[in-house]
Order: structure tokens, then C-alpha cells, then sequence
């Protein structure tokens, strides 16, 4: 059966509305939204609390944060004060909001494809760390710098250790993927670490790469009891 | 074509007030009050009172009701608490535990 | 800056300024700049082009990438490829589904809660 709501032009609900399925409103709610399906906030809807779901479209006026996982999209005559917070959001002409608008962290990943400005906006984003905490914006937008000079330490000790395996120093030598992380490591790590926005990004994993210890020394075994021959040099 | 639905997997908690029709699948906690018709379909629980033009109740209802014509229990629903109706009837197969109150 | 506000400036795709740009007449940026840009005309950044700095205009309009806070007198938009962080304060921000944004919007408006519900009678 199709799980659809609808909140009466007539209605007010006061209270909390969550649940599976779809929902419109065409009525008032005062309290929080949380639907797993999408929300349709009617032009003469009226909310004043959170909604949550999963594409929101937005005619009337809402009080309070919008967050949907797929999309929100506010329409002509929507009024919204509160946070949106969605990997899409549309806010059409004749819609207006106030507050803070995140399209989930994405910025940082898409910095990739123009290369030409980009060694500025890597400098320009530890600097923006200050800003950061203040936007709400991920963390994880500062570390990156960090964990590039920390993958580039390892990878140095690594190419030394091969040769000891005596068959492969030239290729261990020629293999260029250590060298690499020098130069775009701290382009690609922004985006690796911004990329899955829900996991805790903990830089310090890579740093675990022990075998800069020299091998252990080979000693003969000698079995008990022996003694030291002593050569005669002479008889 | 009703004015509200709350559809069955729904739950609201707080009140739901209005002057349309009401047509409840999902779940209620807390107060219903309409100028219309309310209708509680069988998988519907709701722990609420009431108060409607009528009540037709086909799924578990928890709460005094009050309706200015009718309450109806249908065959499969269940009803817990009192009931203020100039009408009413309880089907056969439905359960109803309260006191009536046929005010003339 | 021109002297005609007719005409408009173009920073071009290759071209990269440090530094203030201000003055009277629109400008379209399709390259980079990096400083503050104040103008008595409408800015354009390009699908490319990138600002880092804070862009004060008459009408806005963001294609590419800008790092900074906007006041616009009339209207700021952010087109689906545009990647923006920052303040945006205008008489009205729109922005289009795909815009990569972490931005703070301070438009000004009420919000209208009435009383009653409609009632249908």
C-alpha cells in the first residue's frame, strides 16, 4: 500500500510527526518532521520545527532545519528560516531563506577537476579552519594537510627496505608510487578524506608503518657445552 | 476525498486538531479533535481522546470519544474508554471496554 | 575599471589578478582573482572562473568558484556548477540544484504563522 500522509489545509497538529512514507502538508505542525520518504510542505503549509526526510519540497514557511538525504528544493513563495542541509538543494526564484545552506562537504571534493587554482584553495583551506567550526562545516576540511605530510613520511623509508630483498632494488627504486604522494597527495587527500562525510577521519593510521627497524641480527646458534676452538697457529 | 490521512506508517505524538475530515492508518498519541468525521482504520493505534462530528473506529482506540452524532465500533476494532454519542453501535466481533453516554 | 558603465570588464580565463578591483560598470571574472571585488554594476563569476575575496555588486551571478562574502543591492544566484563558501546577503539568493555550497544566507523577510488554520466552511 502506498505510504502517503496528508495534513489537512484544515489541520494543526502539535506534536512530533516521524515515520515511514510520504507526507504533505497543507496544514500546520508545530513540532518536528522525521519521515524516511519525501515531504511536500504545500503553499499554505505552515511548520514550525525540523523536517527530515528524504526530498523535501518546500511552497509554504517552515521554522526550523531542513535536511533531507536526497534533496531539498525550496519553490516560489517558500519562506524558511532555519539550516538546510542536503547533496542538492535548489533554492528557486521567489523563495526565500535565511540561514546556513550546506550541500554536505562536497565542495572540497569537487575541487579536483581545475587544477589551475587549486594549489591556492589547498593553502586557502587549513586557513578556512577557523571559519569552519562556526559553519558547522566538517572537520575533517583541516586535516587534510596533516595526514599528506604524514602519508609522505612513510612512503620515504619504504624503497631503502626493499633492496635488502636483493632481487628488486631497481624496481623498488623506479616504483614510482611513493614518490607521487609528494606532489598531488595534498589535492587527492581533501577530497578521500571530505568523500565519505559520515566516517570519523582518523589520520592516524598510516603512521602505524613500523619496518623502519633494521632486521634482526643473525646470530649463529651454538649448542651448549661448546667451547671456542682456538686455532694453533702453530704446533 | 478526507482532509487529513495519517498513513500506516505514521506515528504522531501531540495533539491533531481541525475542522475536516480525519482518517487515521497509523498511530496516535495524545488528542484528536475535529469539527468533521474521524475514521480509524484497522491498523491504526491510537491512545488519544476523541472529539468529532463521528467516529467510525475499525482499529485500536485507547481514550474517551466524544462525537456530536455517531460513534460506530466495527467488527475487529476495540475501543477502551467511554463514549458520548447521541448514537452508537458496536458491531458484532468488536471489543468495547467503558461507559456510554447517550446524551439527549 | 571603464569610464562608460555601459561596457563590460572581463577578466579573462588566463588571466590571474592579486589585488582590489572597484569601480563603476559590470564585470564578468572567467579567470582568478584574489582580493576584495567592489563594483557599481553587476559581477559575473564565469563556469571557471574563481574569486577569493569579497565580491560587492549590484546583481550577482556565481558560475564557478568563490571563496568570500557577497552583498549584492539586488539579486545573487548560483548556478548548478558553481562552488561557493561564504556569506551571501541580497535582496534574494537563489541557487540552483547541483551548486556545491556551504554558505550563510541573511535575507530579509517575515514569516507568516497567522493564526487559525484556514478553515473551509
Amino acid at each position: 500500500m502506498a505510504e502517503s500522509s496528508v495534513i489537512g489545509a484544515g489541520t494543526v497538529v502539535s506534536g512530533h510527526v516521524r515515520g515511514d512514507g510520504s507526507l504533505e502538508i497543507l496544514g500546520r505542525v508545530e513540532g518536528d518532521v522525521n519521515v524516511t520518504g519525501n515531504v511536500i510542505v504545500g503553499a499554505s503549509g505552515r511548520v514550525r520545527g525540523s523536517v527530515s526526510g528524504a526530498e523535501l519540497s518546500i511552497a509554504g514557511h517552515v521554522q526550523g532545519d531542513l535536511r533531507g538525504t536526497l534533496a531539498v528544493l525550496l519553490e516560489n513563495g517558500a519562506r524558511v528560516a532555519g539550516d538546510i542541509s542536503s547533496p542538492r538543494v535548489g533554492i528557486a526564484p521567489g523563495a526565500l531563506a535565511r540561514g546556513h545552506v550546506q550541500t554536505d562537504g562536497e565542495p572540497a571534493a569537487a575541487a579536483r577537476p581545475a587544477s589551475a587554482a587549486r594549489p591556492a584553495s589547498a593553502g586557502v583551506r587549513p586557513a578556512d579552519a577557523p571559519r569552519d567550526p562556526r559553519r558547522g562545516a566538517p572537520a575533517p576540511a583541516a586535516r587534510p594537510s596533516p595526514v599528506a605530510a604524514a602519508r609522505v613520511a612513510p612512503a620515504r623509508p619504504n624503497p631503502p627496505i626493499q633492496p635488502s630483498v636483493a632481487k628488486v632494488p631497481a624496481r623498488a627504486e623506479a616504483r614510482p608510487e611513493p614518490r607521487k604522494p609528494d606532489a598531488p597527495k595534498p589535492v587527492a587527500a581533501p577530497s578521500a578524506a571530505v568523500a565519505p562525510p559520515e566516517t570519523e577521519f582518523v589520520p592516524v593510521r598510516p603512521l602505524k608503518v613500523e619496518p623502519r627497524r633494521p632486521p634482526p641480527p643473525v646470530v649463529p646458534v651454538l649448542g651448549k657445552g661448546v667451547k671456542a676452538k682456538k686455532k694453533k697457529l702453530h704446533d | 476525498m478526507a482532509g487529513t490521512v495519517i498513513g500506516e506508517g505514521l506515528t504522531i505524538e501531540g495533539d491533531i486538531s481541525g475542522d475536516e475530515e480525519i482518517v487515521i492508518h497509523g498511530n496516535l498519541r495524545g488528542r484528536l479533535t475535529t469539527s468533521d468525521a474521524v475514521t480509524v482504520g484497522g491498523t491504526a493505534v491510537v491512545g488519544a481522546d476523541i472529539t468529532g462530528a463521528s467516529l467510525s473506529v475499525a482499529g485500536q482506540v485507547t481514550g474517551d470519544v466524544t462525537a456530536s452524532e455517531r460513534v460506530d465500533i466495527q467488527a475487529g476494532g476495540k475501543l477502551v474508554g467511554d463514549i458520548k454519542a447521541a448514537r452508537f453501535t458496536i458491531a458484532d466481533g468488536a471489543s468495547f471496554k467503558g461507559n456510554v453516554d447517550m446524551e439527549l | 575599471m571603464p569610464r562608460h558603465p555601459n561596457e563590460i570588464s572581463v577578466v579573462g580565463a588566463a588571466t590571474r589578478v592579486t589585488g582590489r578591483i572597484s569601480g563603476d560598470g559590470a564585470l564578468r571574472i572567467e579567470g582568478s582573482v584574489k582580493g576584495d571585488i567592489n563594483v557599481n554594476g553587476d559581477a559575473e563569476i564565469a563556469e571557471g572562473g574563481s574569486v577569493e575575496g569579497n565580491l560587492q555588486g549590484d546583481g550577482v551571478d556565481i558560475g564557478g568558484s568563490l571563496l568570500g562574502d557577497v552583498q549584492a543591492r539586488g539579486a545573487i544566484a548560483v548556478r548548478a556548477g558553481a562552488e561557493v563558501r561564504g556569506e551571501l546577503r541580497g535582496a534574494e539568493v537563489s541557487i540552483e540544484a547541483g551548486a556545491r555550497v556551504s554558505v550563510r544566507l541573511d535575507t530579509e523577510f517575515e514569516l507568516d504563522f497567522g493564526g487559525a488554520p484556514q478553515r473551509r466552511h
